[in-house]
C-alpha cells in the first residue's frame, strides 16, 4: 500500500523536480501543464530583468481573479434588489468573504496595472516586430478585455459607486459617432442603468470576458513559442546564425516550431551554447511559481490591509458629489471634463473628443505602430536602444500623462469637479440626519 | 549543469521567503476572520446567562452569528449578535450594561414584535454589519444612521423623540397615534396652519410652496444651505427654515408662523418621515383615525374689470387668491371684496409693499395677526408698478 503511494507520488511528481537533463528534457513532454515549454530556454529570456516576467504576473492575477471570482459566484446574485446585500453579507456575514472579495479587487487593480506594465515593457524593449506583430495585436486586444472585464466587474455590487462610475463610462460611450447610442444600448439592455444592465454585466463579467481571455491567453503562449521565444534572444540569433547546423538525429520535440524557411535547418535557441541555455522544467517552473507566490502575497497582504470599498445602495435618484469613474478611466474623464466647452448657455460636450476620439487614436495608432516601426533588427529585444529613443520617449510621454491626469482625477478633484488640493479639506457636504 | 546551479541557488531563497510569507499571511487571514468583535461578547453572555440561574439556555447557548431577518420588509439585523439581552427582560436586570441591556418593556412592543420587525425598522443604523462602527454610525458609507442619543441630542430631542419620525414611514395616514406625541403635534399643526393651501401633499393643495408627499426624498443637495446655520444637514435646513423662513430662503412668501422650537422639531421630524417606502399590505397599519386630506377652497374666478386687468393677473398668478377670497368670506386673511372702501390708496400701498413693515410702524395694527391665526401675510416682493395695477383691481372690487 506504501509502496503503490510512494510510485504514484513518483508518477505526479518526477516531472517537476527531474534529477537528470534527461529527466528534464522528457519532463517537458510527459506532462500536461510542461508541454508548452520548449525543453530548453535561453538564460536570457529567463532573466528577471529582461521581462520582469510581467507577462506571469498578469496570468498570476489572471488565475487569482478565475478562482476567487468562481467562490464569489456562489455569494451573488445578480439582481438589483439583492446584489447589494449579497456584498453586506460577503463583507460581514460570510466566512472568509471579505477575504474573496478584497482579493478579487486589489488582484483586479493589479490585473489592470500589470498588462499595461507588460505592453510597455514589450515596446520599450521593441519586442513587436516582424513575425511578433500578431501577438502585439493579440497583447492590444488582452489589454483591452482587461480593462473591460474591471469596468464590468465594477457594476456589480450595485452600490452607489457602480452605479454612477458604470453611469459616467457609458455616458462617454454614447458620444460616439452614429453607433455610440446603440453601443449604449446594447450594453445597458436598455435606456438606462438597472436590472438588464446589471444582467448584462454580469454575464459578461463571468462569462464572455474571461472566456475570450483564456482563449486569448492560450493563443498569445502559442504564439510566443511559434514566433521562437522571446525576443530576448534575438540579439543572441544574430551572432550566431552564421553557421547553420544540421538537423540532430534524434529530433527533439521542441524543435518543431523554432523551423523556419524552406530546408529543415534549425536557426533557433539550439545554435546557442549549452551555457546560454536551461531547462524549463525546473528552472523556468521555479520562476513562474516565485511569482505567482509573489503577486499571491502582496495582493492577499493588500486584501488584509485595506478594505474593498463599498458604498451606499445604488440610488439613481442621488448623485454622489463629485462621480467618478474606476480610476483607469479617469484620464478619459479628465480629458472629457477639460475638453467641455461652455459658451453662454451651451455647452459642447467633451465626450466625443475626449471619450472616443483621444482614445481611439491612441489605441489605434498602437495596435498598428510595430508597421511604422522603421529601427534596424538589432534593436530587437533590447531595452531602449539608441535608434528607438524617440519613439520610447513618447510612449512614456504619453503615459506620463495619462498617469498625471488620473492622479488629478483621483486625488485632486472634489465636490462640484473643483480642484482641491491633498492637505486641503473638502466642503461639508449636505446629507439628512 | 553549472548554470542550472547557479539559477537554484539564486531562486531557492526566495523560493523559501515567499512561501514562509503565504503561510504567513494566510495565518494572519485565519486570525483575522476568527479574531470578531463579538465572540469575546458571547462568551461573556453565555455566563451571564448561567449566573442568572439559566443553565439550561446556558448551555444551548452556541456561538455565531445571529439575525432577525424579514425579507417581506427588508429587514437583515445582526444587532442581535453582541445585544443578547434583549429579549431577556423577564430574567436579566434592566440595568445590565450594553450591549446586554434588555429592551425596555414597551407598551407598543407587543404589536411590533422583534421577531417580525427586528431592530432597525425603529432604531436605523446598519442591521447588516456585524461590527459596532459599521452598525451604529454605520460608517462612511451608510445613509441611515442610527438614531443615538448624541445623534438626537444634537437636535435638542431624546431618542424616543427623534424615533418617531421612523414610526411616522409606516404610520403616516394615522391623524394620532398613542405614544407619538411628536409626530402627533406635528399632524395637529399642519392642519391648523393650513399648510395645503400652500403645500400639496398627497396630490391635494396649493402650488405656491413645493410639493411635500416625499420630502425626506429630495436630494440635500438641492437645498441652499448658505443661510443655514449649525451642520448642513436637511433636519437643521428644515428647522430653521420653519422658525425663521425668509432667513433661510430670501425672498420666499412662506409667513413666518411663530412656532415655538418643540412644534418646529415635531414638524421637522414629520417632514423627514415622509419617504417613498412600499410596505407588504400586511404591514400597513390600519389608520385609528385617518388623517382626512384638507378642502381646499379655490374661489371663483373673480370678473374681469376693465382697466385693473393686469392687477387681475397678478392677483392670480402670485397665489393671492389661496389666501383671500373675494366675496366668499375669510380665507387665511380677509375677505377683500370692497377693501378699496376700507382702505385708502397709500395704505394699501404700504401694506403691499412691506406687510410685516408695516405692522411694526402702525401700534395699531400690532393684534391685526390675531385676527387670521397669527399668520401675517408675506411679502410678495412686488415692483411699485405692479404695486398700482393691483391697487386698482382692489379698488374696483
Amino acid at each position: 500500500m506504501r509502496e503503490q503511494l510512494l510510485r504514484l507520488w513518483e508518477r505526479l511528481s518526477w516531472t517537476w523536480a527531474p534529477r537528470s537533463e534527461r529527466e528534464a528534457g522528457e519532463a517537458i513532454v510527459q506532462n500536461l501543464w510542461l508541454h508548452w515549454f520548449p525543453a530548453k530556454i535561453a538564460r536570457r529570456s529567463m532573466s528577471w530583468n529582461y521581462s520582469f516576467y510581467l507577462g506571469v504576473a498578469s496570468a498570476s492575477l489572471f488565475l487569482i481573479l478565475t478562482v476567487t471570482g468562481f467562490l464569489l459566484m456562489l455569494f451573488y446574485v445578480p439582481a438589483t434588489g439583492q446584489a447589494y446585500g449579497d456584498m453586506k453579507d460577503l463583507q460581514f456575514a460570510v466566512s472568509f468573504g471579505w477575504w474573496l472579495r478584497n482579493q478579487h479587487r486589489w488582484a483586479a487593480h493589479g490585473m489592470v496595472l500589470v498588462v499595461y506594465l507588460h505592453m510597455a515593457r514589450v515596446f520599450f524593449t521593441g519586442a513587436y516586430r516582424g513575425q511578433r506583430f500578431l501577438n502585439w495585436i493579440i497583447g492590444v486586444v488582452l489589454l483591452l478585455a482587461t480593462l473591460l472585464l474591471s469596468f464590468t466587474g465594477y457594476l456589480l455590487p450595485w452600490d452607489q459607486l457602480a452605479l454612477w462610475a458604470v453611469t459616467v463610462g457609458t455616458n462617454i460611450a454614447r458620444e460616439g459617432p452614429v453607433v455610440g447610442e446603440t453601443i449604449r444600448y446594447l450594453l445597458l439592455g436598455g435606456t438606462e442603468i438597472g436590472q438588464n444592465a446589471l444582467l448584462r454585466f454580469y454575464v459578461l463579467h463571468v462569462f464572455i470576458l474571461p472566456v475570450a481571455v483564456w482563449i486569448l491567453f492560450g493563443y498569445h503562449m502559442w504564439r510566443v513559442r511559434k514566433d521562437g521565444g522571446l525576443a530576448a534572444i534575438e540579439t543572441l540569433r544574430l551572432g550566431r546564425r552564421a553557421e547553420p547546423k544540421p538537423v540532430p538525429t534524434t529530433k527533439s520535440y521542441s524543435l518543431f516550431g523554432l523551423t523556419r524557411g524552406a530546408t529543415v535547418q534549425v536557426l533557433s535557441s539550439t545554435d546557442m551554447e549549452e551555457q546560454d541555455q536551461g531547462f524549463s522544467s525546473p528552472e523556468l517552473t521555479r520562476r513562474i511559481a516565485l511569482v505567482f507566490l509573489l503577486v499571491f502575497n502582496i495582493t492577499l497582504l493588500l486584501s488584509l490591509l485595506s478594505n474593498a470599498p463599498l458604498e451606499e445602495a445604488a440610488n439613481p435618484a442621488l448623485t454622489p458629489n463629485p462621480a467618478k469613474a474606476p480610476w483607469y478611466f479617469l484620464w478619459l474623464q479628465e480629458l472629457v471634463a477639460s475638453t467641455t466647452v461652455s459658451i453662454g448657455s451651451y455647452r459642447i460636450s467633451g465626450g466625443l473628443i475626449g471619450g472616443i476620439v483621444v482614445p481611439g487614436i491612441l489605441l489605434g495608432v498602437l495596435g498598428v505602430w510595430p508597421l511604422f516601426d522603421r529601427s534596424p533588427q538589432s534593436c530587437e529585444g533590447v531595452w531602449f536602444a539608441r535608434e528607438r529613443r524617440w519613439q520610447n520617449i513618447t510612449f512614456a510621454a504619453i503615459t506620463v500623462v495619462i498617469v498625471l491626469l488620473i492622479a488629478v482625477g483621483l486625488g485632486v478633484r472634489g465636490p462640484y469637479w473643483r480642484l482641491y488640493w491633498p492637505g486641503q479639506p473638502w466642503p461639508q457636504m449636505p446629507r439628512g440626519l | 549543469m553549472k548554470g542550472r546551479e547557479s539559477f537554484e541557488s539564486r531562486d531557492f531563497p526566495w523560493l523559501v521567503i515567499l512561501s514562509v510569507g503565504f503561510f504567513a499571511l494566510v495565518a494572519l487571514a485565519f486570525w483575522r476572520e476568527y479574531h470578531s468583535e463579538w465572540a469575546p461578547l458571547e462568551k461573556r453572555f453565555k455566563q451571564i446567562l448561567e449566573q442568572h440561574g439559566q443553565i439550561e439556555d446556558s448551555r444551548r447557548f452556541s456561538l455565531g452569528i445571529r439575525q432577525i431577518w424579514n425579507p417581506e420588509l427588508g429587514v437583515v439585523d445582526r444587532c442581535i449578535t453582541c445585544h443578547l439581552g434583549y429579549d431577556w427582560g423577564s430574567v436579566l436586570p434592566a440595568n445590565l450594561k450594553e450591549p446586554f441591556t434588555p429592551h425596555s418593556p414597551l407598551p407598543y412592543l407587543e404589536k411590533h414584535p422583534f421577531a417580525r420587525f427586528g431592530c432597525t425598522v425603529c432604531h436605523g443604523g446598519q442591521g447588516w454589519a456585524t461590527e459596532q462602527t459599521a452598525a451604529h454610525s454605520g460608517g462612511e458609507h451608510w445613509d441611515d444612521p442610527m438614531i443615538s442619543k448624541e445623534l438626537a441630542a444634537s437636535y435638542g430631542l431624546s431618542v424616543g423623540q427623534m424615533v418617531q419620525m421612523r414610526c411616522n414611514f409606516c404610520h403616516r395616514h394615522d391623524l394620532s397615534t398613542p405614544g407619538m406625541d411628536e409626530i402627533n403635534l406635528a399632524k395637529k399643526l399642519i392642519k391648523q396652519k393650513k399648510c395645503m393651501i400652500c403645500h400639496t401633499i398627497e396630490g391635494k393643495g396649493g402650488m405656491v410652496g413645493p410639493e411635500l408627499t416625499f420630502h425626506a426624498d429630495k436630494s440635500p443637495e438641492l437645498f441652499d444651505f448658505s443661510h443655514v446655520s449649525g451642520d448642513k444637514t436637511m433636519f437643521n435646513w428644515d428647522y430653521q427654515h420653519l422658525m425663521d423662513p425668509g432667513k433661510v430662503s430670501p425672498g420666499t412668501t412662506m409667513p413666518t408662523f411663530g412656532f415655538k422650537p418643540e412644534e418646529a422639531r415635531a414638524l421637522t421630524l414629520l417632514l423627514l418621515s415622509w419617504k417613498h417606502l412600499t410596505f407588504p399590505p400586511q404591514y400597513i397599519p390600519s389608520p385609528i383615525e385617518v388623517a382626512p386630506l384638507m378642502v381646499v377652497h379655490v374661489p371663483a374666478e373673480a370678473p374681469i374689470i376693465p382697466g385693473a386687468e393686469d392687477g387681475r393677473k397678478i392677483f392670480q398668478t402670485r397665489g393671492c387668491n389661496q389666501c383671500h377670497t373675494i366675496g366668499s368670506g375669510k380665507l387665511i386673511g380677509p375677505d377683500l371684496i370692497g377693501v378699496g372702501g376700507r382702505h385708502p390708496v397709500e395704505w394699501l400701498r404700504s401694506w403691499l409693499a412691506d406687510p410685516a413693515a408695516m405692522i411694526r410702524a402702525n401700534p395699531d395694527l400690532a393684534k391685526w395677526p390675531d385676527l387670521f391665526g397669527g399668520i401675517v401675510m408675506p411679502n410678495q416682493n412686488l415692483a411699485p408698478a405692479e404695486i398700482s395695477a393691483v391697487i386698482a383691481y382692489l379698488q374696483k372690487l
